[in-house]
């Protein structure tokens, strides 16, 4: 019964901290623009052009490609494009460890799947006569095996890697290699315990259903090491900066390519000019404390500028 | 041997933190690859040594004194960590809170961005100049001085850094070894910006402690705001080189263009770049006769603000920054003209374009636009007349990161370009993957001590690697080749660092804008426009 308290806890800090830190970025007020070309939601400049190539850009109704910011970040997300252009041997250990992470987390979906599955009285099995059951089963299985094996074999080259490279080791922290380890442990304990204690994850699949039911089942002892280190480690990440996927829709979407144009009487307008008669309180001789950012903006910053000019 | 250095090493009380040799710069193509080949760096004397903290590369670039008693080093770092709490702070850094917390508290460290930064890598790879280790520096300091965490544990989390008066001084320099061309921006997966994160160093020490460099601050945006153009040329000055280059115009063409000055309702209000006024009039001329050719309703503006469009706020000062895009908008409004359109300048596309579209509201709020799409529908949809033939000589395209990375404007220069160039060529890499020239976030207009021989043997140094091998197969001097900088501070860039390697003479290699080559090719222009012996 701890097991399965330790598992709501855990996740319950996880969705926690998840959505803290996706408040805190979202809640943050909008920023001068500051995008970075390719923007991928321009139509037909695929070498990194803007609407402003166009000449009476602003008489136009603004056309964006959703679908190609779309399409952009999930290339990136899947292949990590630019690891594997810029520093190829990186990528050779980033990319299957973060494979790793991502079967991981489809393999525990799966589980879910399955377990759900169980409680409706239908069996997830190789043996099933539903080519859907069976169809679970096996990407069960490989999403499992697979997420176990990249993730030792990306954790153990990272840190090999970040050890070893004189550029990763002067900016890599104790606490940097103990996250490392930390994983490493848990994809280590899930490879041992699919080859050990279960290699159809039936036990797997069946914790899962006493987890749905608030029953507790039956767990060897290297799945149980590596139920508590991942739910551990799943309630310390949104803590640290291992969350960079939530940062990540935030830099891309929010900041690369935020190259909205601010029209007279939009709703950005609006929230500009709240920003904008804000005060502030900077001390540097050429700033007036206390003024607001218009009237700052409006005067000259000169110890005799007693009028703004209108 | 190069010394190795750590991100603490940064408070480290004694010396000089890296020298710059000559021997661990990346050696550049020919003519340039002979023993002997590169100009010596200009040293700080021991005066200025006393005077000027140098302590970081022994270059000077912010001119930074030193304090004379205890006291006033502590002063020092106690405003520098208030400036850094309002930086952090929504009320005072509410224009870029969101992705400076972004990228302080997500960066991998993985240094994908290292190889993407010139800086860095044309240094011989200098510890310092990498993309992350300022921006690692301000994260430490976050960490362990103003959310206190202790020894241990700041040790544990790799957030260990003594803060001192020299940990702040020699930051505030390494501030000013970033052109903020966010190619390492660029390169990250995550979308980490350590260019931001310099740009919002260089903000603490000018909007809290009142340290920016002379050029950029009290000779650039102060001057501006006082006289109307941070070269200090007056309305009444103005006018004086209106009738030069009116005069220039009709000795050049045999047309008698008058510059249209403050005319009232026009389409277009077109704001240059003042230092073309002195530095390039040709430039200014050019715009004219292709405007005059083409039948646009346009006008300059003599207003205060209105007939220099640069704004050197944007590299380093939220409030100067908008006190300038406030008044340049308020001079278009004067003149009641349905758009602006900036000349070759590419900071002035990026401050106005882009960031400035943020603070300007009601009627402040003017359609702004890059002259270049205005200058690709006349030179592609037969406006002028033109012979491409006349630009027979091999020409290359700088591209100015405000221009292409940082506004998006990539492609009509280029179409322009392989219309009337027949032997134009590509940089390598070019477009929104271009290199700096390495005058770029204020460098090109800085020459304090000795900054001016770093930005050429440094800084510009891969933009001049760049150049000589798009022409290394027509290197002879007697060859006349044109590198087209559609940027007034690119071109300031480009003269220094063809002067401190003098390149025009060793290569016959020459520098200018874009539309000096369009009237080049203009059929109706009897007389070549580009004068090769005055380049």
């Amino acid at each position: 019964m701890w097991l399965l308290l330790l598992i709501y806890a855990c996740l319950l800090i996880s969705f926690a901290g998840l959505g803290w830190r996706i408040y805190k970025y979202a809640s943050l007020p909008v920023h001068l623009r500051w995008e970075l070309y390719p923007v991928a939601h321009e139509i037909g400049k695929p070498y990194g052009g803007s609407y402003l190539e166009d000449e009476g850009w602003w008489r136009r109704p603004r056309k964006i490609n959703l679908l190609g910011e779309f399409t952009v970040f999930l290339r990136e997300i899947i292949f990590f494009r630019e690891y594997f252009h810029g520093n190829r041997r990186f990528w050779s250990f980033v990319y299957p460890f973060h494979l790793g992470l991502f079967l991981l987390a489809a393999w525990a979906v799966m589980l879910l799947i399955g377990a759900i599955l169980a409680l409706n009285g239908l069996t997830v099995s190789a043996a099933a006569a539903d080519f859907w059951l069976q169809f679970t089963y096996y990407l069960t299985l490989i999403s499992g095996i697979a997420a176990f094996i990249l993730g030792v074999f990306g954790t153990v080259g990272l840190l090999f890697k970040r050890s070893l490279d004189e550029d990763l080791r002067n900016y890599t922290a104790p606490i940097d290699y103990c996250n490392l380890v930390g994983i490493l442990l848990i994809f280590v304990t899930g490879l041992l315990f699919w080859i050990i204690e279960d290699q159809s994850f039936c036990m797997a699949r069946g914790f899962v259903q006493g987890l749905l039911s608030f029953k507790p089942a039956t767990a060897g002892p290297l799945m149980t090491g590596n139920i508590v280190l991942s739910v551990l480690f799943l309630a310390y990440m949104p803590f640290t900066r291992m969350v960079h996927y939530v940062a990540k829709y935030f830099t891309y979407h929010k900041v690369r390519w935020d190259d909205e144009p601010n029209t007279r009487g939009s709703k950005l307008e609006g929230k500009l000019k709240k920003l904008l008669a804000q005060s502030e309180s900077w001390s540097a001789p050429h700033i007036q404390p206390g003024k607001s950012w218009s009237e700052q903006a409006a005067g000259s910053g000169a110890a005799d500028d007693k009028e703004a000019p209108k | 041997m190069k010394k190795k250095i750590s991100i603490k090493d940064i408070g480290r009380q004694e010396g000089q933190l890296v020298e710059i040799r000559p021997e661990d710069l990346v050696p550049l193509p020919y003519p340039y690859d002979q023993p002997g080949s590169e100009p010596g760096m200009k040293q700080l004397t021991a005066e200025q040594k006393q005077k000027y903290i140098s302590n970081l590369d022994g270059v000077s670039a912010i001119g930074l004194k030193r304090p004379e008693t205890r006291e006033e080093e502590e002063e020092f770092v106690t405003k520098f960590l208030s400036g850094l709490k309002k930086l952090l702070s929504k009320k005072n850094n509410w224009t870029f809170l969101q992705p400076l917390m972004l990228s302080l508290e997500n960066c991998a460290k993985c240094q994908n961005c290292s190889d993407a930064c010139p800086v860095y890598t044309e240094s011989g790879r200098q510890e310092i100049y990498r993309p992350t280790y300022r921006a690692e520096v301000l994260r430490r300091i976050i960490r362990k001085h103003l959310r206190k965490e202790g020894n241990l544990l700041s040790k544990f989390t790799g957030s260990d850094i003594d803060l001192n008066y020299t940990t702040i001084a020699r930051l505030a320099e390494l501030a000013y070894r970033c052109t903020l061309c966010r190619r390492c921006a660029q390169s990250c997966p995550i979308g980490v910006d350590n260019g931001l994160i310099t740009h919002e160093i260089r903000k603490i020490f000018s909007q809290e402690m009142g340290i920016a460099p002379r050029e950029i601050h009290e000779s650039g945006t102060v001057k501006q705001l006082k006289t109307g153009s941070s070269t200090g040329t007056t309305p009444k000055a103005l006018q004086s080189f209106i009738s030069f280059i009116e005069g220039e115009i009709e000795e050049k063409t045999g047309k008698p263009i008058k510059l249209p000055m403050d005319k009232e309702g026009a389409d277009i209000l077109l704001m240059h770049n003042t230092g073309e006024f002195i530095s390039w009039p040709e430039n200014i001329a050019a715009f004219a006769i292709i405007f005059e050719a083409a039948g646009i309703d346009w006008t300059l503006s003599s207003k205060l603000m209105g007939y220099d469009a640069v704004n050197y706020g944007v590299w380093y000062d939220d409030m100067q920054f908008s006190r300038i895009a406030v008044r340049h908008m308020q001079a278009a409004r004067d003149l009641k003209v349905n758009r602006v359109l900036l000349g070759e300048c590419g900071h002035a596309h990026k401050a106005m374009l882009v960031i400035a579209d943020r603070v300007l509201t009601g009627d402040l709020n003017i359609p702004r636009e890059s002259a270049i799409p205005l200058l690709e529908d006349i030179v592609l949809n037969g406006k002028i007349r033109l012979d491409g033939s006349r630009n027979n000589f091999p020409v290359t395209l700088h591209d100015p990161c405000n221009l292409v990375r940082l506004s998006g404007i990539v492609e009509p220069q280029r179409r322009i370009l392989r219309k009337i160039c027949p032997d134009f060529r590509e940089m390598e890499p070019h477009g929104v993957d271009n290199y700096c020239c390495g005058g770029g976030s204020g460098f090109a207009v800085m020459d304090s001590n000795n900054f001016s021989d770093w930005r050429s043997a440094v800084s510009g140094r891969m933009k001049l690697r760049q150049i000589l091998n798009a022409f290394q197969d027509v290197i002879r001097p007697d060859i006349h080749k044109y590198v087209c900088a559609p940027c007034s501070n690119c071109k300031g860039q480009i003269r220094d660092l063809f002067s401190y390697y003098n390149v025009s003479e060793k290569c016959g290699i020459h520098y200018g804008g874009l539309v000096e080559l369009i009237v080049n090719a203009m059929v109706d222009i009897k007389k070549p426009f580009i004068n090769w012996e005055a380049k």
